[in-house]
């Protein structure tokens, strides 16, 4: 905008104005022109200079130095390898990404296949779809868990089907089964909403696109699977990589539905340092530690999304 | 291509049917549950829907006194045995969540010294479980205020620093401009928890820890590049002639962008204010960092369920309370959360 | 001698719903370049998707050598088609894109190259085959595909407005083009469009369709000075057809069509046709070109009204006059008088035998 305003007064100036003026409103507008988008910009480099960098570099040096303010380069790690659950922790927090993710995905992209036609209803079916993603984390551990206690609605409901004769103490629950209630809740929380997205991908798509594959002779599946698939892939492997960064950092509904060091996470072991063992020195390194190592994976698998949105760009996801 | 046949309407009616069924079935149990009594959570099975009214037996007993009884499934039973009326009230209120004064029920309950033992009928105060969380839960009020304000400082911070920068990426070329693209992605999928516990060290250094400037803070952080992302998308669709047109129809550089780029750029604000706020709105990690007696209802309601395990059903109450808001929200958002997700438009 | 045969076709997308193509009956000949031409949501584009199978047929048939293809798969119909979007498919490069069809036939990978590479030569895309769509031009694409339609030989090319997506200048090349890749090949086409210049330069004949029905079939030629219904008169021909209402009146052992303002005289030829509406109304359309200012001693032509010019239009090879008639603007096409000023007196004269009456009911043509 300024940048035709200034033209403007260049222009309208008055042919007698001594070289040396016309020359420095020159250098002016060269320098403000070039200037303008990093002024613009300048209070977000500032803030993220202070609240993003320094504590990101402040981070680091505690992760390098020990309780006593030595230097040391593995020594925290060592900590935090030889702290209670460490082991649990890396292993729920990779077989909860895993597994939730891939969970999802199928059921999601099952059903959106099912459903990908126009259907009586399908506003409110989207509407009511995106209900549990939409329900803030805190709530879903406390919904879910008022169904997992002993007299809570879970049972009461598999009673009522008489799928079950007793009561079954879900909270209970212990290693490999606690990662997959804790799965499950995921999985009911975030299915509906990745389905909604392969849907939208899947209705959206140029009918013409699987036609065409269609009056070629293709049958149903050879279009799914040569068509459909491949132009949605993309898209969903993009999604499906922003899910990871979200399940990576799981802790919530762990903590809340069964409690501290029951199914213990990377992130759970954060908020354990920090909530139930505070005020120690070394659970303070630990919190610091563990935070650290969960930033460097979910950056790793950023950049490993970044790769990928780079390479689809080239070849081009949609038309 | 081809119509359905009837098999096909069946299994796509079906599978309608049991996803309707498995997200409203527990969300309906949860309300039901929030507005729950006492006496009706060691109920089970539970149902569905909860009561309205609480029916409990009355026989006369010595000295003034009278028996309660109630029905919890399996017959009457005796509960409690008093002539006492502030313990009568408390008993009604704390156990039906019937909130009548004891004089009330004494007075009602002396017919049966007349027509011996019968039944009576009380309205359930609905809101009971809701006036409970703020009434039991430390701090409840006070939380949902922070949990307010918080949210309106990131949405602030967000927007004024976001949609400037946003503004720039979108209407100038220049040096970097792909480095700061790609250092923006960075920060947006940057875990606030990576940077929590140093941020706790750098707001006591400017005396902001514990406060809710300080949250604020944290939490414009991924939001301050979402909002540079999203706006910046809306103002490379604006075209550049509108603003040029309003310049050359005589208006300065500010009131053309207060005047017509801003209510263009409106949505894409409204879509980062929404996201902004529901980081603030439904985080619990970092508040659970950076706060100690400032704390959010997120965190609060985290808590509770951490203290009174046997109260559930105001927790419960309280989810109620932090979830309407955020539900709003996000179906305000809804057409930008699929972009967020890989890119699919609906 | 029929190559493709549309009998009673009919189509309607609801039960009880309106009927969208309407008992529609046309025959094809071997070779033979048809364009649909209509304004949108005639029923065109569902026509050429119920002969290439994507739609159902509601009612009659559709034979292809005499066999009725109804109950076949698109594929084994052997038609193809371009898309207006031309569907090409992203995630493919361009190879990958015209060898799909011939994967799904199961033929030899050798084969396979054979006949991509022949595809693309005939289209002129050899340079691209390693590309991705997304890397390529409106008009690449559209060469794409168009390779890919005719790398599985069809009997039937099915085009359903290949070029409304191009701008006009590549729009006229590309058309130049597919009349050339039609003269190579052969093969029997079916064209869709709305443009009647891309109808008129490519069609060997013009199917004119309106609100589901066939109005006329015919050459361009046919269609342009034989107008068969008004709609035809209106829809072909820029700018387009004059139309007044007038009504038939007898003379002196002669007929008039009479206005309020005019009394024309009519030609010999239609007496025999147009007696039947003496004393009615009927539609009396000119072409605009056919209708003179002053009266030419070399051409023959029937007095009609004496007006004023209003407005001159220039376009280099003609003018195109604009004049006030029965309180409607009447256009006129001049090549003689291109430097006429507005405001100048002008006596309009008819050239014999091209005035045309319609009847007001059927449209149709009265002759």
């Amino acid at each position: 905008m300024s940048k035709l305003k200034l033209a403007n007064s260049n222009k309208t100036g008055l042919p007698n104005t001594d070289i040396f003026k016309k020359k420095q409103i020159d250098l002016k507008r060269v320098f403000s022109k070039k200037a303008i988008p990093y002024l613009l910009l300048l209070p977000a480099f500032i803030y993220y200079a202070i609240f993003w960098l320094a504590p990101v570099f402040a981070g680091v040096a505690e992760v390098f130095t020990d309780v006593n303010g030595q230097f040391t380069l593995t020594g925290n790690f060592k900590l935090m390898m030889h702290s209670d659950l460490f082991d649990k922790a890396v292993m729920n927090t990779a077989l909860f990404a895993a597994v939730s993710v891939m969970i999802q995905y199928f059921i999601a992209l099952l059903l959106a296949v099912l459903l990908s036609r126009k259907f009586r209803g399908a506003k409110l079916f989207m509407f009511i779809a995106m209900i549990p993603m939409a329900i803030t984390p805190t709530a879903v551990a406390i919904l879910w868990k008022t169904g997992l206690i002993k007299e809570g609605w879970i049972n009461s409901l598999l009673m009522f089907l008489h799928i079950i004769k007793e009561p079954i103490v879900f909270l209970n629950a212990e290693g490999l089964a606690a990662v997959f209630l804790i799965i499950l809740i995921d999985t009911w929380t975030v299915t509906p909403s990745v389905m909604i997205i392969l849907l939208a991908g899947l209705q959206g798509m140029q009918r013409e696109l699987k036609e065409a594959a269609y009056t070629f002779g293709a049958n149903k599946w050879r279009i799914f699977v040569d068509i459909t698939l491949p132009i949605l892939k993309p898209s969903i492997i993009t999604s499906i990589i922003l899910r990871l960064i979200a399940a990576i950092q799981v802790w919530a509904i762990a903590v809340m539905v069964l409690g501290f060091n029951k199914v213990p996470f990377l992130v759970e072991r954060i908020a354990f340092y920090v909530d139930a063992v505070p005020g120690v020195a070394t659970s303070e390194k630990l919190a610091f530690t563990f935070s650290f190592t969960t930033t460097v994976i979910v950056f790793m698998v950023t950049i490993i999304y970044l790769k990928f949105a780079k390479r689809n760009t080239k070849i081009g996801g949609s038309s | 291509m081809d119509k359905l046949n009837i098999i096909q309407k069946t299994v796509m009616g079906l599978v309608i049917t049991t996803m309707v069924f498995s997200v409203v079935v527990p969300l309906l149990f949860f309300l039901s549950i929030a507005f729950s009594s006492d006496v009706e959570m060691t109920k089970f099975p539970k149902p569905l829907i909860p009561t309205f009214t609480v029916t409990v037996k009355i026989a006369p007993a010595e000295d003034d006194q009278y028996e309660v009884f109630h029905d919890r499934g399996d017959g009457y039973r005796s509960i409690i045995t008093t002539g006492n009326p502030t313990r009568l009230e408390n008993h009604f209120r704390r156990q039906y969540s019937v909130r009548v004064p004891g004089e009330q029920l004494l007075k009602d309950f002396s017919k049966t010294r007349i027509y011996g033992p019968m039944e009576f009928q009380y309205r359930k105060d609905f809101f009971h479980n809701f006036k409970q969380f703020f009434a039991i839960v430390n701090n409840s009020i006070p939380a949902l205020k922070n949990s307010v304000l918080v949210s309106v400082y990131t949405i602030l911070i967000s927007l004024s620093i976001g949609s400037v920068a946003g503004y720039a990426m979108a209407r100038y070329s220049f040096k970097f401009k792909d480095f700061i693209n790609v250092t923006l992605l960075i920060v947006r999928m940057f875990p606030v928890v990576g940077i929590s516990i140093p941020m706790a060290i750098l707001l006591i250094k400017f005396g902001l820890f514990d406060t809710l400037l300080g949250l604020a803070l944290l939490y414009s952080v991924p939001n301050i590049a979402l909002t540079a992302w999203i706006t910046s998308s809306i103002f490379i669709g604006i075209n550049k002639e509108l603003e040029e047109a309003s310049l050359i129809f005589g208006a300065n550089s500010f009131q053309t962008f207060m005047r017509i780029t801003l209510p263009l750029a409106f949505p894409a604000l409204t879509a980062s204010s929404m996201y902004a706020f529901l980081t603030a709105w439904n985080d619990t990690i970092s508040a659970l960092i950076l706060t100690n007696k400032n704390q959010t209802l997120a965190l609060v309601v985290y808590k509770a369920i951490g203290t009174t395990s046997s109260g559930i059903q105001y927790a419960a109450a309280g989810s109620i309370i932090l979830i309407l808001p955020a539900l709003v929200f996000t179906f305000i958002v809804r057409k930008y959360v699929n972009q967020m997700w890989g890119g699919v438009e609906l | 001698m029929s190559y493709l045969i549309l009998k009673d076709l009919e189509k309607r997308y609801t039960k009880g719903g309106n009927l969208v193509v309407n008992k529609m009956n046309l025959s094809i000949r071997k070779g033979e370049f048809i364009v649909f031409l209509g304004p949108s949501g005639c029923g065109k584009t569902t026509t050429i998707r119920m002969i290439s199978g994507l739609e159902e047929v509601s009612g009659g048939d559709v034979l292809i050598e005499g066999e009725s293809i109804l109950h076949k798969k698109p594929k084994d119909r052997g038609v193809s088609m371009i898309f207006q979007s031309y569907a090409i498919w992203p995630h493919m490069t361009v190879f990958e894109n015209i060898a799909y069809p011939l994967k799904l036939q199961k033929l030899s990978k050798s084969e396979i190259k054979e006949r991509v590479m022949a595809a693309a030569e005939a289209t002129d895309i050899t340079a691209l085959l390693d590309r991705y769509p997304t890397q390529m031009s409106g008009g690449q694409r559209q060469r794409v595909a168009v390779a890919r339609a005719i790398v599985v030989k069809p009997k039937i090319f099915l085009m359903d407005e290949p070029l409304s997506n191009l701008d006009a200048k590549l729009r006229v090349s590309m058309r130049t083009e597919l009349k050339n890749i039609h003269n190579k090949e052969h093969a029997t086409s079916i064209f869709v469009t709305h443009d009647q210049s891309e109808a008129m330069s490519l069609a060997d004949r013009i199917v004119i369709m309106n609100k589901g029905v066939v109005e006329q079939v015919g050459t361009p030629m046919e269609v342009y000075h034989d107008s068969a219904t008004k709609f035809v008169a209106s829809f072909i021909g820029t700018p387009p057809t004059n139309f007044f209402e007038v009504s038939i009146e007898e003379m002196n052992n002669e007929l008039f069509a009479v206005s309020k303002s005019f009394q024309y005289r009519i030609q010999q030829e239609l007496r025999k046709a147009l007696k039947p509406y003496i004393h009615k109304t009927v539609d009396m359309g000119i072409r605009p070109e056919f209708i003179d200012i002053f009266h030419e001693d070399q051409v023959k032509s029937e007095y009609l009204y004496d007006t004023v010019i209003d407005f001159v239009e220039p376009q280099g090879t003609h003018s195109v006059l604009i004049v006030n008639l029965e309180g409607k603007e009447a256009k006129i096409v001049t090549t003689k008088y291109m430097d006429i000023r507005p405001g100048t007196k002008v006596s309009l004269y008819i050239r014999d035998g091209k005035a045309m009456f319609f009847d007001r009911e059927t449209t149709l043509r009265i002759k």
